[in-house]
């Protein structure tokens, strides 16, 4: 028999029944002043990224479709071609949207999965394993990702499933860094405590109370890490290190600039990826922290920009945030006043 | 306020500070007798092993700073003097076997060597008698000894076959010890071979015993760049080769200040890791006939590039004068557009082919890669391929049709058109395929796909990135035939990795045949297995004793009817499919030099070119 | 306790540079490392027992003849010599020095971007902090959220286009020339400048922004603090205030990222430089990677590393010894 654990504390209550309330939430988000935007942006883009055969007008991985190089764009062709392969630019387009989608969202999933367990794990159990995960994580920070990114890609291969593992394996240190922060403060909430009186198991413990606690920080972290993998994907295959046979919008770049746009002049065959680019990141990005401001009405919306800086790939920017998001967390007032590690008790979840 | 103030000041004053560097007053081609040249490369080398500069731009630098012997003209199939002036066969007492004219006597060759129990041809070379070295030193017949000699021993030189080729010398180094002698100078045994030096020949002549095979002088004569013995013999041990990976001091100096007896000294200060600067000897020993200098360009520059757009927008805006590389037909229609230009669009002498791999090791079979061993099977996949289609789609034009015994249809000496028996119309050749693929693999899945017991066949061909639109091309040709291809990467190196070890099914391979290298070629892609070209590992006897006696035969004529002879069973492999011969296209400027010349096979930047440079009148 | 907290740092920092360091040498070697391969791949026309004599001896030459734990203990040997090893590079230069040439290029461009990033954003940021809630500060905003989103290659291959291309304002590639003809001379000084001008531009876009927004953040903090209340009670000057005490204490945040930005500082910025072929470390990099240069690579990440560990453990400790305030704890 299922023993369930009486839920007293308001908090704890809060977030079950959001949880529980997934049409509620989503009509929460809408109803949200940039959750619309966010919504609606990015549900384009998952639609454009099924229907693409049935948007695009020719199949860009077909090579009997293609045609003259180098076209201007016209009717048919409404982005032109390319200049090296003669293949439809708008269609590249729609397709591409499929690979940068599939390759953030699914990073961004597993980047939850690894970095809540390891996180959980670290804080609640504490001693070895968290001295371990915190090791293992202060080593991932000082190398540099770009170009371990580039040597991993190099010995271990380069189609697109090696690709999202090697985002994982080093995309998860944020993460667990921040879900740990958490674990330390919930550990302490009085409900935990009660569940441990009442002498459950600490698996128990970890998956049915303190995962769900996190729960809003790791939605928003799929959503942020996602818009995050995409740039970095973006990036990867410009410089011609991703999957050759795939088309992703940072490989359309890569071969914009390899085949010659910018002597040819043609600007539409740069521009538009990148604004695919721009669009899928920032609406992910949007959404993530309109969940966050839901699920967290005390954050002001000015720190949701500290999580947007957090978790996209700028280090040194990440870093700034962390100093004064690690207080903020733990109820530390940025002015330095307390201890660096210290956890005050009374804190809520300023996460 | 004044804050926004300060701001806005700041800002102006850094505008108007790096809009002021608009012209930095640099002119990018100073020196009105320099030819700027720009290479894509990974990068350019400070340090010049002599044999093993083999990466990007280190063996055309080091064909300019040293030479060899002689060079091949292809036109003529002659020899051009360079340190050597003149060769010919000798006969056992030493006389030439000439013809009047002063041409080789094959005839009497074929007689005087008839005999089987003698081994070796005896050539004689007579070199000239004015060459120095760049640091001044005369050149005289040791330091070709010593060139031949240590090429041969490779626990000196390490060269590993790679640019000098010594096979068919008949002067053999086992473990750092001479086991057998075949170079013979006035100082190095020539009395006692029975060769007669006068004492004033001394340093001009060298006799040689090479392989009973005609073509064994081509790459002793072509390929061995000559070294100074006095700069090398010092320094050179077994544990500091010739070509060290990691040299001594003074052997690291060597690499880096290149003496050489060639036509262009490499400028040490103004060269870096950037950039090559040559300047031309004017004491070179060879001048054209009038006695102006053979070349007519004073300084040579080389500019490294490390992309080709890059490049190809310095040359439009005139920062370099020639762009040293091929460049794709995609930019032709740039450059049409341009004025004082000169673009280059030369027929090509390599044949793209694609590569079957028809007897795999066995570790590596199998079932779908069984089916390349049929031969059957693989007329089919020649049949299914459209070189014109290809050459439409993928070359914009910009090439020719190859012939399937892999041998370049404008050599018509050698060109044997028997070879190219397939029908010519694409869609009888499409229906013979599928005919004859019906007979083996008849099944097909809702795709169009022929099966083998129930799996779709499914090849993957091995190309690097720029050959991907071509196999691209290929994917919808067999599929015609129902045949899936598709492609894969090559990664860095391709040899070790995939296909020495018969780790593959197909691979794009170009191959490029001509007297000058038929008989090692013939050999190394059709023949012998090993870490050679033989990728697929091909095993044909008749064809292997055709090669065999087209290699050893003495007769010229005999051989070129073999070379003839060869080409149709060559087509009948179906190993090495054909796919296309792809133009050279380069480009230069006219605005400083003109008299650019056009190469079969060669960028701008060729011999011919070189020899006829002149100024343009217009003055810059 | 101060002092205990610094050695147990120091510690902390070399054991994680050591295990970075064994990381670095095993990690390629996933991969085919075979120096003999790479330089010799046809045998061409000599036998087998003679190639492989001279596999070996190029294998030696390279330091790999040996079994790879010896080869690592090797390694570390010449790490303690301050030798990375030699490059597969033809005439095996030492690692050491195609950094080192390399190096200067990267740090113009990198220190180029930091100083406007820091200067211009510092300002943009007080700005934006005491004009809170106005145009200034939601313009801030909005530029930052959608700065985020474009990669910063995409802005730098935009400019080479727009600047470089179509109107010639700056050249879209970098000079070749440029490295090989520098001879701190005035006018090499400005071709650099002319060059450099678009790749620190695409960055400094970003840069200007993340420290406008992370200079706010600060600022508002601490002006919310009591202890500026008391100032401004004492009656003291708006800009002393603003200067004296509200900027000083916001510093530190900055400083810290500054800290940790030292290896991209130094690494450069990989993506930027190839889109303008500049030659610094991002783009010695990508060529160790293309011709498979392994020493290369693996210098290179180590000097990265390197310089963020010590970067980090540079910035805790001044954090440490310079802020009174702060008490020493569990490290977060």
């Amino acid at each position: 028999m299922k023993k369930k654990l009486p839920i007293h504390h308001g908090m704890a209550r809060g977030i079950e029944k959001r949880l529980k309330n997934t049409g509620l939430f989503i009509k929460r988000i809408w109803s949200h002043k940039q959750g619309k935007i966010g919504l609606t942006m990015v549900g384009f883009l998952v639609v454009v990224a099924i229907f693409a055969p049935y948007i695009a007008p020719f199949n860009p991985y077909d090579v009997a479709e293609r045609t003259t190089k180098g076209l201007p764009p016209s009717s048919k062709h409404l982005l032109g071609t390319t200049i090296n392969t003669g293949q439809d630019i708008f269609s590249m387009l729609v397709y591409g949207t499929r690979v940068s989608l599939i390759v953030g969202v699914t990073s961004g999933i597993c980047i939850a999965i690894v970095g809540s367990i390891l996180g959980v794990a670290a804080g609640y159990i504490g001693g070895l394993v968290d001295s371990l995960v915190m090791r293992i994580v202060d080593i991932m920070l000082v190398i540099p990702t770009l170009p371990l990114v580039i040597v991993l890609t190099n010995v271990l291969g380069r189609d697109y499933w090696t690709i999202i593992l090697i985002f994982v394996a080093l995309g998860w240190t944020g993460l667990a860094r921040t879900i740990r922060s958490l674990v330390l403060v919930l550990k302490n909430s009085n409900y935990v405590k009660a569940a441990e009186l009442a002498g459950a198991s600490r698996w128990h413990i970890m998956i049915r109370h303190i995962l769900p606690g996190t729960s809003h920080l790791l939605i928003m972290s799929t959503a942020l890490s996602s818009a995050g993998i995409m740039v970095a994907e973006a990036g990867l295959s410009f410089l011609g290190l991703g999957d050759p046979t795939a088309i992703s919008w940072g490989k359309m770049l890569a071969e914009a600039q390899r085949g010659g746009a910018l002597l040819f002049g043609a600007w539409w065959w740069i521009l538009t990826p990148g604004i695919g680019i721009f669009l899928a990141v920032f609406s992910f990005m949007r959404l993530g922290i309109v969940m966050e401001e839901i699920m967290n009405p005390r954050m002001q919306r000015s720190s949701g920009v500290y999580k947007v800086f957090k978790n996209l790939n700028s280090a040194y920017v990440e870093e700034v945030f962390n100093s004064m998001d690690d207080y903020a967390k733990i109820g530390v007032t940025p002015a330095f006043e307390h201890g660096k590690g210290e956890v005050t008790h009374e804190t809520g979840l300023k996460a | 306020m004044a804050k926004k103030l300060m701001l806005i000041i700041m800002m102006g004053i850094m505008v108007l500070c790096l809009t002021s560097c608009q012209n930095p007053g640099q002119i990018h081609r100073p020196n009105a007798d320099t030819l700027y040249v720009g290479s894509v490369q990974a990068s350019f080398p400070t340090a010049y092993m002599p044999w093993l500069s083999r990466e990007g731009i280190a063996p055309t630098i080091a064909g300019m700073l040293y030479d060899s012997l002689f060079s091949y003209d292809e036109d003529t199939g002659n020899f051009v003097p360079s340190i050597g002036q003149e060769w010919y066969y000798v006969d056992q007492a030493g006389e030439p076997i000439l013809t009047e004219d002063g041409s080789i006597d094959y005839a009497r060759l074929e007689a005087v060597y008839s005999d089987p129990s003698h081994k070796y041809l005896a050539v004689k070379v007579i070199i000239h008698d004015n060459i120095t070295w760049s640091d001044g030193k005369p050149l005289t017949v040791e330091d070709v000894y010593y060139s031949l000699d240590i090429a041969t021993n490779n626990l000196l030189s390490n060269h590993a076959g790679a640019l000098a080729w010594t096979s068919d010398l008949r002067h053999k180094y086992t473990n750092g010890v001479l086991t057998q002698r075949g170079l013979f100078t006035y100082e190095h045994g020539a009395r006692e071979q029975g060769y007669e030096i006068a004492e004033e020949d001394k340093d001009t002549v060298i006799y040689l015993h090479v392989n009973k095979v005609l073509g064994s002088v081509m790459p002793l004569f072509t390929s061995v760049l000559i070294l100074p013995k006095h700069i090398w013999e010092p320094v050179v041990t077994p544990q500091n080769q010739l070509n060290s990976a990691a040299p001594t001091e003074e052997t690291l100096y060597r690499y880096r200040y290149p003496v050489g007896s060639g036509q262009f000294v490499l400028d040490t200060e103004e060269s870096g890791s950037q950039q090559i600067v040559l300047r031309r000897r004017t004491d070179y020993h060879r001048t054209k006939e009038d006695g102006s200098p053979l070349y007519n360009i004073e300084t040579i520059k080389y500019v490294l590039y490390q992309e080709i757009n890059v490049a190809i927008y310095a040359l439009l805006k005139g920062h370099i004068d020639v762009l040293d590389n091929s460049v794709s037909s995609n930019y032709l229609q740039l450059f049409e557009k341009e004025k004082d230009l000169f673009i280059s669009n030369a027929p090509g002498t390599y044949i793209q082919t694609l590569v079957l791999n028809v007897n795999p090791v066995s570790s590596e079979q199998n079932p779908i890669r069984d089916l390349l061993s049929i031969k059957d099977f693989r007329r089919a996949i020649a049949l299914a391929v459209n070189q014109e289609d290809l050459i439409k789609n993928v070359l914009n034009g910009a090439g020719i049709p190859a012939s399937s015994g892999l041998m370049r249809s404008t050599l018509p000496d050698f060109y044997n058109p028997d070879a190219d028996y397939l029908p010519i119309d694409y869609q009888a050749r499409v229906a013979e395929a599928n005919a004859i693929l019906d007979t083996i693999v008849p099944d097909r899945d809702k795709d169009g796909y022929r099966l083998l017991n129930g799996e779709r066949i499914t090849f993957s061909i091995l190309g690097s990135p720029g050959e991907q639109d071509c196999i691209s091309y290929l994917e919808i040709q067999f599929q015609k035939i129902g045949i899936k291809v598709n492609y894969a990467a090559k990664g860095t190196q391709p040899e070790s990795t995939y296909l020495y070890t018969s780790r593959f099914d197909m691979t794009l391979h170009g191959v490029s045949f001509s007297l000058s290298n038929i008989d090692i070629m013939y050999n190394a892609h059709f023949s012998a297995l090993g870490r050679t070209s033989n990728y697929g590992r091909l095993v044909n006897r008749e064809l292997d004793t055709l090669i065999e006696n087209m290699r050893f035969t003495l007769n010229l004529n005999t051989k070129y009817d073999l070379i003839k002879a060869i080409q149709p069973i060559l087509a009948e492999e179906y190993y090495k499919i054909p796919l296309y011969t792809s133009n050279v296209i380069s480009v230069a400027r006219t605005d400083r030099f003109i008299g650019y010349n056009i190469v079969e096979g060669s960028t701008v930047l060729n011999t011919s070119t070189l020899q006829n440079l002149k100024k343009s009148n217009v003055s810059r | 306790m101060k002092n205990t907290y610094v050695i147990k740092r120091i510690f902390y920092s070399l054991f994680v540079f050591v295990v970075v360091i064994t990381l670095n040498f095993f990690i390629p070697r996933i991969g085919v490392v075979d120096p003999a391969e790479r330089y010799y791949p046809p045998q061409g026309n000599m036998s087998e027992i003679e190639y492989e004599i001279i596999k070996q001896v190029t294998r030696k030459q390279y330091g790999f003849d040996v079994s790879t734990w010896q080869q690592y203990l090797n390694y570390l040997h010449g790490l303690s010599k301050g030798d990375l090893g030699k490059s597969f590079r033809p005439g095996s230069p030492a690692v050491i020095d195609l950094i080192v040439e390399r190096l200067p290029w990267t740090l113009v461009l990198s220190v180029s971007t930091l100083l406007i990033g820091l200067i211009i954003g510092v300002m943009f940021g007080v700005v934006a902090a005491t004009k809170r809630g106005r145009w200034q500060d939601t313009l801030l905003l909005n530029a930052s959220t959608i700065m985020v989103a474009i990669p910063g290659f995409f802005i730098a291959l935009m400019l080479s286009f727009y600047l470089g291309f179509e109107l010639e304002v700056f050249p879209a590639y970098t000079d070749s020339n440029m490295v090989a003809n520098f001879d701190w001379s005035l006018a090499a000084i400005r071709t650099v400048a002319y060059n450099a001008a678009l790749p620190v531009l695409s960055m400094a876009v970003g840069s200007i922004i993340g420290h406008a927004q992370g200079t706010r953040n600060a600022v508002i903090a601490v002006t919310n603090e009591d202890f500026i209340l008391t100032a401004k009670a004492k009656g003291l000057k708006q800009n002393t205030i603003r200067y004296k005490h509200i900027l000083r204490n916001s510093m530190l945040p900055i400083v810290t990222s500054l800290g940790m930005s030292i290896s991209g500082l130094i690494g450069g910025q990989v993506v930027i430089e190839q889109v303008f072929n500049w030659n610094g470390m991002g783009t010695l990099f990508l060529e160790a990677n293309n011709t498979n240069d392994y020493p290369l690579m693996m210098g290179i990440m180590l000097l990265l590393s390197g310089f963020t560990i010590l970067a980090i453990l540079i910035t805790d400790l001044v954090y440490v010894l310079l802020d009174p305030r702060v008490t020493v704890g569990d490290k977060r």
